[in-house]
């Protein structure tokens, strides 16, 4: 992954990871597949875990702890209104961002009409 | 409590306890997975420059809940911290940033600036006030 690509996605992956648990509950180890399969390939575990210990902590999501066969107890995560409510916003900054970069990119490419369909 | 006095020479006897038992889950760790948080929990320790026990204990005890269900589930290492370990442990010390030494020189900062924003003459242009 790219040293730019890591920096954007540090300010978005927490929304991101509320939007994968805004569908339903999952264990930290689904949410890491979960947005592998969605195209976030290079994603580490870790990461996604660090991230779901400060939602945590901010009360964004209940916890249920989960006994297993091999290992620690496993969380299981699900987003609760304070993180429904926090996934609306990140929502609403994430339309400005991206309306407002794209009007700088029509300054800078005036000739394309859609650009968010070049680049994949 | 009766061990109060006590606990102010030996420092807490809970977190001693707790540093007792993730160093006994460390131990049971297969070797890679030991080499790795053993890594980790190094620069955890420099990094985080965290002075609260209870919050250090927190974040070694999520370390390693994180690094035994990897080991647990067979998560290879590299799958876990991915390519940039540095990138992934300062993203975990960022959690527990409420224990770190620098917290109280933030708290300073925000403070004197406060004060110093509070003793500007309010005549004059009006930047800052929309």
């Amino acid at each position: 992954m790219s040293k730019q690509m890591t920096e954007m996605l540090k300010g978005t992956l927490e929304g991101i990871v509320l939007a994968v648990l805004a569908t339903r509950s999952a264990y930290g180890y689904e949410i890491t597949a979960r947005l592998r399969e969605e195209g976030f390939s290079d994603i580490a575990e870790g990461t996604v875990y660090a991230l779901l210990v400060r939602i945590e902590q901010r009360g964004l999501v209940d916890v249920e702890k989960v006994p297993s066969e091999k290992g620690p107890p496993r969380k299981v995560y699900s987003l609760n209104p304070k993180g429904s409510a926090y996934l609306e916003e990140f929502w609403l900054n994430w339309s400005f961002l991206a309306a407002h970069i794209d009007r700088l990119r029509q300054q800078v490419h005036p000739q394309n009409d859609h650009p968010q369909d070049e680049g994949e | 409590m009766a061990a109060a006095w006590i606990e102010r020479v030996t420092g807490s006897l809970e977190d001693k306890k707790r540093w007792r038992q993730y160093k006994a889950r460390k131990d049971q760790l297969p070797a890679a997975y030991r080499t790795a948080i053993d890594g980790l929990e190094r620069y955890l320790t420099y990094a985080g420059a965290i002075v609260k026990g209870d919050v250090l204990m927190q974040m070694m005890e999520d370390l390693a809940d994180l690094v035994e269900g990897a080991a647990a589930d067979g998560t290879p290492i590299r799958d876990v911290v991915g390519d940039d370990p540095v990138e992934f442990a300062e993203m975990f010390i960022a959690n527990y940033s409420d224990g770190q030494w620098i917290n109280k020189e933030r708290a300073r900062l925000v403070e004197t600036i406060d004060r110093a924003a509070g003793e500007e003459p309010s005549t004059g242009s009006d930047h800052g006030s929309r």
